[in-house]
């Protein structure tokens, strides 16, 4: 499913002095397939843009298509829309609210229309998927895991609901080194199965580098750059004329330039940035 | 604060603005004893134009007073049906069962209403102007006195500035609670009553662990900084008594007495007119 928003504009609290354009003529395509990244500074908008994507903000101005379906129309099928794209908030652990794991994880399920079984089913791999046992944690409640565990809890609820295009903004905020790496690894392995098309939204340049195909740039609402990872921190200014900064692997390559060590790999990730450094020592 | 209009701040620079929030606080009583004081026609147009004169300098638009008086208008239509019905008058218009309508109902019961319109004009002009910070800096200032008697007045504001600080706070989370719940797929505006109190549950009960968490938090932040609330802490904001709080008293001073005197006719003044001696007598 191809996702596609044309001339987004979108402002808050309109006609006040609160007034505040967040989203400003922003176009864009995600193909299937994709795994898009979403960088900006601070109140650049990716937020907003975000939560257009599963209709939890109402277009004001432009269009956004969902495959065929065009969320800009009057009467949009909420529940088939948020069922097609699952989207992951920041610390989704403060949304977990039923008095067993497994009811709140069969809780997206139920709402879209899944019978008992089906519900119990999709609850048990969800939970699997994230390394937790259904039999282990299933009856517990919530509020006794661990902080952890409960994030956990909370992804399996979102994905547990199989959607095809899942949105994550700002998911490993707040989480240690090996935490991040673990979400993101389940992002992609979960990209292997029914998720075909994942949108992310980071503040961590690694990150985006290593696990997306294509990013956009948001700045003050306007979309300033619609590229690849490569792209962006190897071959333009982008990077150097906003907040934004460069992954550590391309900072060391940059570095190593500098002392007239020149690396042709992208270095979006530590293996190419070890396998370039090590071609050129060769050569 | 975002979208919020809880204390329906609206920021500007106006005279009203600029006041002491203790000098508006307590001429927002003054101009409630008049509204009550007022008992003819003429004396509700005197506190009408008060609120009027008072609404043009703080700049509020008028389309935001509108919509404040909008919000009672249930409150409003309410009122004036159930004063005109039972209103016992002597010049009856009309009669039903125990309903009558009466030359008199009709007046007292545009008065009611307007004295609500004007009640709720000059107490939301009051939130307009002032931050809700400083209606509680305000208050606490005016209750000092109180101290004397051991009442913890100190205590009490900060609690209420710390309540009113959270409000904006806690409905942001209700608003990132009800999307992330939206997400997976809840409705919260379907289905019957019972079922619409059920789907507030996974709204309630994350708000609520929210709640609690972030009162542990603060209450270990104001620990971790020694705060106590003793006797002599300075302010960040000192509160002045300046010339726009001087103009402000006296202006509704004056609309204080005109008011006074219109209710008694002008002690006897304007008597020998006809048509200004009916105004007075509604
Ligand atoms: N509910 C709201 N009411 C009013 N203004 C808002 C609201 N939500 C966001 N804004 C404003 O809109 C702008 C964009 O906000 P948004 O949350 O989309 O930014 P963001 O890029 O996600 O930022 P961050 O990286 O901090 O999450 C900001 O300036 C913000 O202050
Ligand atoms: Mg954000």
């Amino acid at each position: 499913m191809q996702i596609k928003a044309e001339n987004l504009n979108y402002v808050y609290s309109p006609k006040t002095p609160f007034e505040k354009t967040a989203l400003d003529n922003v176009s864009f395509t995600v193909n299937e397939g994709d795994t898009l990244g979403i960088v900006g500074a601070t109140g650049s908008g990716k937020s907003t843009l975000t939560r257009h994507l599963n209709a939890l903000i109402r277009i004001q101005s432009g269009k956004i298509f969902l495959g065929d379906v065009d969320l800009s129309a009057k009467r949009v099928d909420l529940k088939e829309v948020r069922k097609k794209v699952g989207m992951l908030f920041q610390f989704p652990e403060y949304q977990l609210f039923a008095d067993t794991v497994k009811k709140d994880v069969e809780f997206g399920p139920k709402n879209f229309g899944f019978g008992d079984k089906e519900a119990a089913c999709a609850a048990e791999d969800a939970l699997r998927s994230v390394g937790l046992d259904i039999k282990e944690i299933g009856d517990k409640s919530p509020f006794e895991l661990s902080g952890g565990q409960m994030r956990r809890v909370a992804i399996a609820g979102v994905i547990a609901s199989k959607p095809e295009v899942l949105v994550l903004d700002e998911p490993t905020a707040g989480l240690d080194p090996v935490g991040k790496r673990e979400i993101l690894s389940l992002v992609s392995e979960l990209k292997k199965s029914f998720v075909k098309t994942v949108i992310i939204v980071s503040h961590n340049m690694d990150e985006i580098a290593e696990y997306c195909n294509r990013v956009i740039v948001l700045d003050n609402g306007k979309l300033i750059a619609d590229t690849t990872p490569d792209e962006l921190f190897n071959r333009s200014d982008v990077v150097d004329n906003t907040e934004l900064d460069y992954p550590h692997t391309v900072k060391i390559k940059r570095m190593l330039s500098e002392f007239g060590f020149e690396i042709d790999s992208p270095a979006l990730n530590v293996e190419a940035l070890v396998s370039g450094i090590l071609g050129r020592l060769k050569s | 604060m975002k979208d919020i209009t809880l204390g329906q701040y609206y920021p500007s620079d106006s005279f009203t603005h600029k006041m002491d929030a203790r000098v508006k606080l307590v001429l927002v009583v003054a101009f409630i004893v008049a509204v009550f004081l007022a008992k003819n026609f003429l004396s509700y147009i005197a506190v009408a134009a008060c609120v009027i004169c008072a609404t043009l300098v703080s700049r509020i638009p008028i389309s935001k007073m509108l919509k404040s008086i909008k919000a009672i208008i249930m409150i409003l239509i309410f009122t004036g049906i159930l004063n005109l019905m039972f209103y016992n008058g002597e010049t009856v218009y009309w009669s039903w069962w125990r309903f009558n309508v009466s030359l008199e109902g009709i007046i007292f019961s545009v008065k009611m209403v307007l004295r609500l319109v004007l009640l709720v004009m000059g107490t939301t002009l009051l939130t307009f102007t002032t931050t809700p910070t400083g209606i509680t800096d305000g208050m606490e200032s005016l209750m000092s006195p109180l101290k004397y008697i051991k009442v913890p007045v100190h205590d009490i504001a900060v609690i209420m500035s710390i309540a009113l600080r959270f409000i904006p706070i806690l409905s942001e989370e209700v608003d990132k609670i009800m999307m992330a719940q939206k997400a997976r797929g809840a409705s919260f505006d379907t289905g019957g009553l019972v079922s619409r109190a059920k789907a507030l549950l996974p709204i309630l009960i994350p708000l609520f662990v929210s709640a609690f968490r972030r009162a542990d938090e603060l209450a270990l932040a104001l620990d971790a900084r020694c705060y106590n609330a003793t006797p002599n802490r300075t302010r960040y904001q000192v509160m002045k008594f300046g010339w726009r709080d001087l103009a402000g008293v006296i202006g509704t001073a004056v609309f204080i007495v005109l008011v006074v005197a219109l209710n008694n006719n002008f002690w006897g003044a304007y008597q020998s007119v006809e048509a200004a001696w009916w105004l007075f007598a509604v």
